[in-house]
């Protein structure tokens, strides 16, 4: 584990809507460390997107940061100006999201839009078409020139979901933040985008932010996971601890839950009763618990800290597999 | 034999032009009555038309579908109702199948008029049954679909569907829009509910792990063929066409971790357009264990061992 300074340091970070205030997230504090791939996983409305938009400062109108940091390279990103903020979009964090089609500008051609990237961090001189072409090369788009002159709906999903990586990358940021950018896509094609991007983070040393609800999807591909549930972190540690020694009654239940492809028993799927909460209405007490099978009147009067190292973390008053 | 499919074929017209989108080209399946038909396969492989051909929504261009021994689409729109009810369909967004507008006893008492199922004072007690057999309170009868969550929706759909009275239900992509940790719960359902009224299901998923949990036979399709079929544990543990090895290979398994290489065994390129079918083998341009004579040789689903049939002569057995 990279015991240096982490590249990005969210600390404390509280999310709300502006009117009628309702909390969105709570209290959620994580790193990247430079180098490393860290995924967040949860099911919708558990805040991973939002924590995710809030490091570029691309929150939805109405929505905003009430409490917390967040550090990138020693900068405070929820205090800086628009302007300086668009600086660092782009060519320090890059982001890729899930639908390319709602991305990319459907009436400008590809070539220019990869050419609009460099435009507005750098001067576009005579070497700049020629940046383009690589970086389509690189994302494994074949016939780069008719490629550069065509748009977006010209392509498949996959083939525009590799321009969006292409254009995340053009700039060689230090930090990807991906949304989901697989979801969307067949798994044969989902398996070509998550092999390069493997290989252009192991290519670049660059750090990673890996949003998903797909823990089969990540497995693979990142160092570190976060697990969050209904705006809160509730596990987080390595791949292999998440995996294999699941902690969170939550992250157990939800591992327990999904049919394995090449398991050759046919046992029955273990569920979790009920529906996530809302982030809102949780209170003062653990949001897992109506649903948890190990929760006492503990879980019901107090929030749960996360607690534990970077190895392994997990906010839970009752741990799977620890006997108190 | 319950369910005979025969070189079932349907190709759609595009208005600007002359071109034919083939969705379907030429599938024969066979499925016992109280079994599990799971069809896998990627988007534009024709699962879903499939599964709109089998329901009578769209007559097929060409071959025929016989549902205990009478043809599902030939019959003419009022002759077909009895039938209809016979063959249900859950979709995968229940969300868009429900009536916003409509309370959900309506919609399901709704099924039940239409089909002149039960006495008219026998209603609301069945409304009231059918909620408790997929798991709902009947409190929620007044409620609209908005104030359920999306596993309530789904709910809600099954109970529809069985208001009819099926034997035969199709269920197309029927948890891929839940979140994960209620879908567990709805598969379960499934499956009571299959024991329960002794219902011949066929489910349909891009997912293979959720095929292979539920499934008795399974059938992998690509671009309107079935390209392997047998029951589910020959194809979950000893596929032989290149195309369903690749599709276990792709599936997110969080049985394997911590090996990036894994990532990298993946098929090359994309499906192809429909619209514009490759010669030959419709795989043959993705294919690992391709040989020339497969860009003009179609090739036809050989039973190459017991009940397991495969489209590819290329294969070793």
């Amino acid at each position: 584990m990279n015991k240096s300074e982490p590249l990005l340091s969210v600390a404390h970070l509280d999310i709300s809507t502006q009117q009628d205030p309702r909390v969105l997230i709570n209290d959620v504090t994580f790193q990247v460390h430079e180098g490393e791939a860290v995924g967040v996983v949860g099911e919708s409305g558990s805040g991973k997107t939002l924590s995710a938009l809030s490091i570029l400062g691309l929150l939805p109108r109405g929505v905003v940061v009430t409490e917390g940091s967040i550090e990138y390279n020693g900068v405070d990103l929820a205090s800086i100006t628009a302007q300086e903020m668009r600086k660092i979009r782009g060519s320090e964090i890059a982001m890729v999201y899930q639908d390319p089609m709602t991305a990319l500008n459907p009436v400008m051609k590809i070539g220019d839009q990869l050419l609009e990237v460099i435009e507005s961090h750098e001067k576009v001189d005579s070497s700049s078409q020629g940046r383009v072409r690589e970086a389509l090369k690189e994302v494994g788009i074949p016939d780069v020139d008719r490629a550069m002159d065509s748009y977006p709906h010209e392509f498949s999903g996959g083939m525009r979901q590799r321009v969006m990586i292409a254009m995340a990358l053009i700039l060689s940021p230090k930090l990807l933040i991906a949304d989901e950018p697989t979801t969307a896509l067949d798994v044969t094609i989902q398996q070509q985008i998550l092999a390069l991007v493997a290989e252009e983070r192991r290519k670049r040393h660059m750090s990673m932010l890996w949003i998903t609800h797909d823990l089969g999807v990540v497995a693979n591909l990142v160092d570190r996971l976060i697990v969050m549930y209904a705006g809160r972190i509730v596990e987080s540690g390595t791949v292999k601890e998440i995996f294999t020694n699941p902690q969170h009654p939550y992250t157990y239940g939800l591992l327990a839950s999904l049919p394995i492809a090449t398991d050759k028993s046919r046992r029955r799927l273990t569920s979790i009763a009920g529906v996530p909460q809302k982030p809102w209405l949780v209170g003062q007490s653990c949001s897992f618990a109506p649903r948890c099978f190990n929760a006492t009147s503990e879980c019901q009067n107090q929030i749960p800290q996360l607690l534990g190292t970077l190895e392994k973390s997990v906010a839970c008053f009752h741990p799977v597999g620890v006997t108190s | 034999m319950s369910l005979l499919i025969e070189n079932v074929e349907k190709q759609y017209k595009i208005r600007t032009s002359a071109t034919l989108v083939h969705a379907l080209n030429g599938v024969s399946i066979t499925l016992k009555r109280g079994a599990t038909l799971g069809i896998v396969g990627e988007s534009g492989c024709g699962k879903s038309t499939l599964a709109r051909v089998i329901s009578g929504l769209e007559k097929p261009s060409a071959g025929s579908i016989m549902w205990e021994g009478e043809e599902i689409a030939d019959k003419a729109k009022n002759h077909f109702r009895p039938q209809r009810s016979r063959v249900q369909l859950v979709f995968q967004d229940p969300y868009s199948s429900l009536n916003p507008r409509q309370q959900i006893g309506s919609a399901i008492s709704e099924v039940i008029v239409v089909h002149k199922l039960i006495p008219k004072d026998g209603i609301k007690a069945r409304v009231e049954e059918l909620l408790s057999i997929v798991g709902l309170s009947s409190d929620l009868q007044h409620r609209y679909p908005h104030q359920l969550s999306g596993g309530q929706r789904q709910r809600v759909s099954i109970a529809r569907a069985l208001a009819a009275e099926p034997d035969l239900l199709i269920l197309d992509e029927p948890v891929s829009a839940l979140d994960v940790s209620v879908r567990a719960e709805v598969m379960n359902l499934l499956i009571d509910l299959r024991e329960k009224f002794n219902l011949t299901y066929i489910f349909i998923s891009h997912d293979l792990g959720m095929i292979r949990y539920i499934s008795d036979v399974i059938a992998v399709m690509y671009l309107g063929k079935v390209v392997e079929f047998g029951d589910w544990e020959t194809i979950i543990e000893r596929p032989l066409h290149p195309y369903t090895r690749a599709l276990i290979a792709a599936m997110p398994d969080h049985s394997i971790i911590g090996n990036p290489e894994t990532l990298s065994k993946t098929l090359q390129g994309e499906v192809p357009d429909p619209a514009h079918m490759p010669t030959g083998c419709a795989f043959h341009a993705r294919c690992p264990i391709a040989v020339p004579i497969c860009t003009t040789r179609t090739p036809s689903l050989i039973e190459v061992s017991n009940k397991h049939y495969v489209a590819c002569p290329e294969v070793k057995v």
